[in-house]
């Protein structure tokens, strides 16, 4: 279980190897502060919809699922994307709800963020790894907060990478958008160097 | 009573502001409708083409894996045969089951779904795979002069990972053909080298039982002496040696052992 | 089709690019373009996609109700991913394998909800299925330059069909592994963004910390 949190963070980081939730990643990431605030709500999101769409994919769609009903050849599995990401949307809307009631601060500090979590890349890529690799209900509950340690990990770091070169003199061309392609690109490679590690 | 007709009453449902109940409601339950219609007649008319395409990456696995086993394309050549019969086999009898279809079986699902196998316990288990599952496939190779090659799916636990491999027994059923692990994940540089076709290529020609149909087939520290005993490999020894209690496991009693006394009895 | 309309069309493949200028879609762009084949695979589905969504929702848009909009937004996306997915299993089955949960998460694409709440809500159904194909073709053409330049460099060819020739078949081209990798994709396409705004000024972003003594300087 270990080995699947560890490489869930390094080796296979949703942000820095596969490219997931990329978009949000270069738009919220010109503060630390609401990097960190976004990285816990993904965190939470992930640690909550994983372990959730493996019972769903397991108890409801895959080939045999109904056959507690005496429908054992019915296969739905190729409803997982609708009813993956009906179950995100929900979830995110009730944590948008419980963040507002108990914790309004971080609410409004987020602001119109929490709703874009629902179309992150990375929380559905997360979920369809785990419905690929065939993960049992414990690992996916490790690989969902495996997978948002290690995006949250990514996101904070370059925003404190993007706080730096404000102040620098880059080229016309190159400021914002494209340096920040670059310095992704560069913290990939850093995070590349992951996969020669042996977890014992 | 044209005030009654589909047409006006579909206006009259357009024509509800957005935000009443009704609207919101019925506008769901159409959207939820059409979409769940299309995808699922797309699903089903087209399941036939995709069952297709799937039998032939099943195939073509196959057969690259037949290309890797060394030895193997003579074999092939000398038999005339095109490909692998598939049956699939009850692991507790070692009978062919005849009633599931072997094209549609998901092996790997059953390895890992304690409801179709059996648990073993830690004396039992020398490929630490926790529980066999009751059927597994087998590839039969006959041809002119009688069974010539049996191909049986083999996995068991490395030093860190899962390995799987073919294991390719020659018509005598003692005589290994050659040993095609296609799946590991051990230590780069070290326990990854049982992926070598050097090292698999050792598995070639050896005998895997005696006559009595005891499995003798064994990894040796150094150089193997006797021709049931494979080289080792050194800076990696709980790897190779993980490679031979799968290989044992699998033609013992608990795995393909009933089928393959069978199978020596000219049953099938 | 009159000038506007090519104005759809036109403007989002290079001026207002959805991955160069709006910043979307760019989880795709960078990890299916090591090769050629799975980069033109992904820009067909998306391009379809993104018209066939954008077309549906303009055409029920004074319809939906306001607290349902997103969900049944994704729903409508959803659905025509799911019917994309499949014709691909069908139809070009080693290719969707290489694609694998890329194309489920064309659902998620920044650039399909983007474009159908900024441009579908408010446009009639011609304007937004151009202004679909248009941005699909913005993101089709970066998608293709990108796995250019990663496909030849990193593989010597183009769409499988070996074009430089390689060492280890007598050759004198070795292949940049690098190429291949993750990292280079977000290289390669920030490099890309720079040479888009050298040439469009207008893209360029402000300094946000303009160093002064220049200006101290000059003024003396």
């Amino acid at each position: 279980m270990i080995d699947l949190f560890i490489q869930s963070v390094f080796q296979e980081n949703l942000a820095l190897t596969f490219f997931l939730g990329i978009c949000t990643f270069l738009a919220v990431s010109k503060q630390v502060e609401t990097a960190i605030g976004l990285g816990l709500a993904m965190i939470v999101v992930q640690v909550l919809t994983v372990p959730i769409n493996h019972l769903i994919f397991q108890g409801l769609l895959i080939e045999g699922a109904w056959s507690w009903a005496g429908l054992p050849e019915v296969d739905l599995s190729f409803l997982k994307l609708i009813s993956f990401i009906g179950v995100i949307a929900a979830i995110v809307q009730i944590l948008e709800m419980v963040l507002d009631r108990y914790a309004p601060v971080l609410h409004h500090s987020l602001g119109v963020f929490l709703p874009l979590i629902t179309v992150n890349c990375a929380i559905l890529g997360a979920s369809l790894f785990m419905v690929e690799r065939r993960y049992s209900l414990p690992e996916s509950m490790i690989y969902g907060l495996g997978t948002g340690v290690g995006w949250a990990l990514a996101i904070i770091a370059f925003a404190a990478i993007r706080e730096r070169l404000r102040y620098a003199d880059v080229p016309k061309g190159l400021r914002g958008l494209g340096l920040a392609f670059v310095v992704t690109g560069l913290m990939s490679m850093g995070f590349s160097a992951f996969v020669g590690v042996s977890l014992p | 009573m044209s005030d009654l007709s589909p047409l006006t009453w579909w206006r009259r449902f357009l024509a509800l502001p957005n935000d009443s109940l009704s609207k919101t409601l019925g506008v769901a339950l159409l959207v939820a409708l059409v979409a769940a219609t299309a995808v699922s007649v797309t699903a089903i008319s087209l399941k036939p083409r995709q069952q297709a395409h799937v039998e032939a990456a099943r195939e073509a696995k196959l057969a690259a894996m037949v290309a890797t086993l060394p030895g193997l394309a003579d074999i092939l050549r000398e038999t005339g045969a095109e490909t692998l019969e598939a049956v699939l086999v009850d692991l507790q009898t070692g009978q062919i089951a005849i009633d599931t279809d072997p094209a549609g079986y998901d092996y790997l699902a059953a390895q890992s779904d304690a409801a179709q196998g059996m648990a073993l316990v830690a004396a039992d288990d020398g490929a630490g795979i926790g529980m066999r599952p009751d059927l597994a496939p087998v590839y039969l190779l006959r041809g002119a002069d009688g069974l010539a090659l049996v191909v049986l799916p083999v996995y068991g636990k490395g030093y860190q990972s899962t390995i799987r491999a073919y294991l390719a027994l020659r018509g005598d059923l003692r005589t290994i053909a050659g040993l095609s692990i296609y799946e590991q994940g051990e230590t780069p540089g070290l326990g990854s080298r049982i992926t070598d076709p050097g090292w698999m290529g050792l598995w070639a020609g050896k005998t895997a039982m005696d006559a009595g149909g005891a499995v003798t087939i064994t990894v040796v520290r150094g150089a193997g002496a006797d021709a049931s005993q494979v080289d080792g490999i050194t800076g990696a020894t709980r790897s190779s040696t993980g490679v031979a209690n799968l290989v044992r496991f699998w033609l013992g009693p608990l795995g393909f052992g009933p089928f393959l006394a069978r199978l020596q009895a000219g049953e099938f | 089709m009159n000038n506007s309309g090519w104005q759809h069309l036109s403007t989002p493949l290079i001026d207002n690019n959805p991955i160069t200028a709006q910043m979307l879609g760019v989880c795709s762009a960078l990890a299916v373009t090591t090769a050629l084949d799975t980069a033109l695979t992904m820009s067909v589905a998306l391009i379809a996609v993104l018209s066939a969504a954008s077309t549906i929702i303009s055409a029920i848009r004074h319809h939906l109700p306001g607290s349902i909009r997103l969900v049944m937004q994704i729903t409508i996306i959803a659905a025509l991913v799911i019917v994309a997915d499949q014709v691909l299993r069908a139809y070009a089955y080693e290719v969707s394998q290489r694609l694998s949960v890329f194309v489920g998460l064309i659902v998620t694409n920044c650039i399909v909800l983007g474009r159908a709440e900024s441009f579908a809500m408010r446009n009639p159904v011609w304007p937004s299925f151009l202004d679909g194909l248009g941005n699909g073709l913005g993101y089709g053409l970066i998608l293709m330059l990108v796995a250019t330049l990663r496909e030849l460099l990193g593989a010597g060819s183009l769409f499988g069909i070996n074009v430089l020739p390689l060492a280890v078949n007598g050759g004198w081209f070795t292949p940049l592994g690098f190429m291949l990798l993750a990292p280079s994709a977000f290289i390669i396409l920030g490099l890309l963004v720079w040479v888009i705004r050298a040439r469009r000024p207008a893209q360029a972003e402000a300094d946000e910390f303009p160093i002064l003594s220049r200006e101290v300087e000059a003024r003396r």
